[in-house]
């Protein structure tokens, strides 16, 4: 057997570390010291009741939420307090929201040029032109100078993924992306999140489409009450879940 | 029916004039003022820090209590001691003329509403615009400016559209404090010829004519920053298939 060449040493190190993160609200422990660590270009998808602390778990990793105790290191880079290294991962990681979040003043275009003017120092034309690509990629190049609230749920989501696009980040990461559209545009949707995670980027997506799971998850988490309480490739997941809490909550939601 | 030469009427058409100039003069000056003070304090009074919302608190009790004409007097004849007794020995003894006062007064006065306003608006937007930003490594300063607070301005608007209209309307306020502005010319104007019912009525005048003025362009800022904010049109199902 030929030996592979050594491995650049990057790769070896995980996109996204967690060790023992805890998040408070007051008395509440929404996250009760989690461990998980997501590889370079690994599709993983968490799922679990609300509450179960999932939506916090991924806005702890781009520091939306602050956490209290545990290390959560990016792309090799420690999440600290210190307001420059925050920047430094937002630069990494793309975020998708569950309500969008698109700036309702500015048109789908100007959406997706604010950020990598700002950060990357691009020129006006460069930006759209990067904006144009990525909004092409999301099949909506032609509706870039439409303001969001003449595009419809499906395609402001589209929008929103093009915008977290711009910043070509290497970890994307996805909260309930299709759990505020009408059932008709969630297919849309999940088709252009697929396609992305053909691309070769990290991905975290909290969602509970089981069949979107299936089809790109690499691993699936399931969380509840603030911890990791499965994990598993999607087929032994949904087929052959080992908690009696995992089983529990594939009943309720496939019913 | 008026005793009131030709030559009079345009000596004391010119004074109003003047006195007109010096009212808009100090509209826009304090107005400038409260707004830029009000959306400063406004997005200040935000931080989670007791020590500002108590200053906030205390700020906007003194100045949406207490009547303009006040605070105009107390800045006019008490401001020079003020300042000598904060700038000590090495100041140069400050006079306050009353167009200063004014405009000090009434933009401190009307920045506590605006405050107020703006506070509200950047209550009302939802979360998300913030975490939207921040996740796009916007940086704070240009997230206020190009994010926040051009959805401010609109929620904002018709509250400070009331503001300015109240402000016109107490700008003749500061001619007690000696300042020859169009109300003060006015009333020299009618006692002078005994004529007080043409100047008043004629300045009155002047006061809906500016605030007509200013209610069209509100409506066309309106226009202007309610853009993309209309909903898509609902397609019909024969649309859909076509």
């Amino acid at each position: 057997m030929i030996p592979r060449p050594h491995a650049a040493e990057p790769a070896a190190e995980p996109a996204i570390l967690l060790a023992q993160v805890v998040k408070r609200y007051g008395a509440h422990r929404a996250l009760a010291g989690v461990d998980l660590q997501v590889r370079r270009g690994e599709k993983l998808v968490i799922c679990g009741p609300s509450g179960s602390g999932k939506s916090t778990l991924i806005r702890c990793i781009n520091a939306l939420e602050r956490h209290d105790a545990g290390r959560i290191v990016v792309n090799g880079i420690a999440l600290t307090n210190d307001e420059g290294t925050v920047q430094d991962i937002r630069q990494e990681v793309g975020m998708v929201f569950q309500h969008f979040n698109l700036f309702p003043h500015l048109t789908a275009l100007e959406n997706c040029m604010l950020a990598p003017r700002l950060n990357r120092g691009l020129s006006k034309a460069q930006a759209e032109k990067l904006a144009l690509a990525h909004l092409e990629r999301v099949h909506l190049a032609d509706q870039a100078r439409k303001y969001p609230a003449r595009l419809s749920g499906g395609q402001q989501q589209r929008v929103a993924i093009a915008r977290a696009l711009c910043m070509e980040p290497r970890i994307l990461l996805f909260d309930e992306p299709t759990s505020a559209l009408d059932p008709e545009m969630v297919k849309e949707v999940l088709g252009v999140i697929e396609e992305l995670a053909a691309s070769g980027v990290t991905m975290i997506c909290v969602t509970h489409e089981m069949g979107f799971a299936r089809r790109v998850a690499d691993r699936c988490v399931f969380m509840d009450r603030g911890e990791i309480v499965e994990e598993g490739d999607a087929a032994r997941f949904f087929e052959a879940p080992e908690s009696e809490r995992l089983r529990h909550f594939l009943a309720q939601i496939l019913r | 029916m008026t005793n009131l030469s030709l030559a009079d009427l345009a000596g004391y058409l010119r004074q109003l004039g003047e006195g007109a100039l010096i009212t808009l003069e100090l509209f826009f000056a304090s107005f400038a003022l409260a707004f830029v003070l009000g959306v400063l304090i406004g997005v200040a009074t935000l931080a989670r820090s007791r020590v500002i919302r108590a200053a906030w608190r205390v700020y906007a009790s003194i100045f949406m209590g207490v009547p303009s004409l006040l605070v105009i007097f107390l800045i006019f004849y008490g401001g020079s001691a003020m300042l000598a007794a904060v700038l000590g020995e090495f100041g140069a003894r400050i006079d306050i003329s009353p167009f200063g006062a004014g405009v000090a007064a009434l933009g401190i006065v009307y920045s506590a509403y605006v405050a107020e306003l703006v506070r509200g608006a950047i209550e009302n937007l939802p979360k998300g615009q913030f975490e939207g930003a921040r996740a796009l490594a916007i940086p704070p300063f240009i997230m206020w400016g190009r994010v926040i607070l051009p959805q401010v301005m609109r929620l904002a608007l018709p509250g400070l559209v009331n503001v300015w209209s109240f402000m016109l309307k107490e700008t003749p306020l500061v001619s007690l404090a000696g300042l020859q502005d169009l109300v003060a010319a006015t009333k020299i104007a009618a006692g002078a010829t005994k004529e007080p019912f043409i100047f008043f009525v004629a300045t009155a005048l002047v006061f809906i004519a500016f605030s007509a003025a200013s209610l069209w362009l509100a409506n066309r800022l309106e226009v202007r920053l309610d853009r993309g904010q209309r909903r898509a049109p609902v397609r019909s199902p024969a649309q859909a298939e076509a």
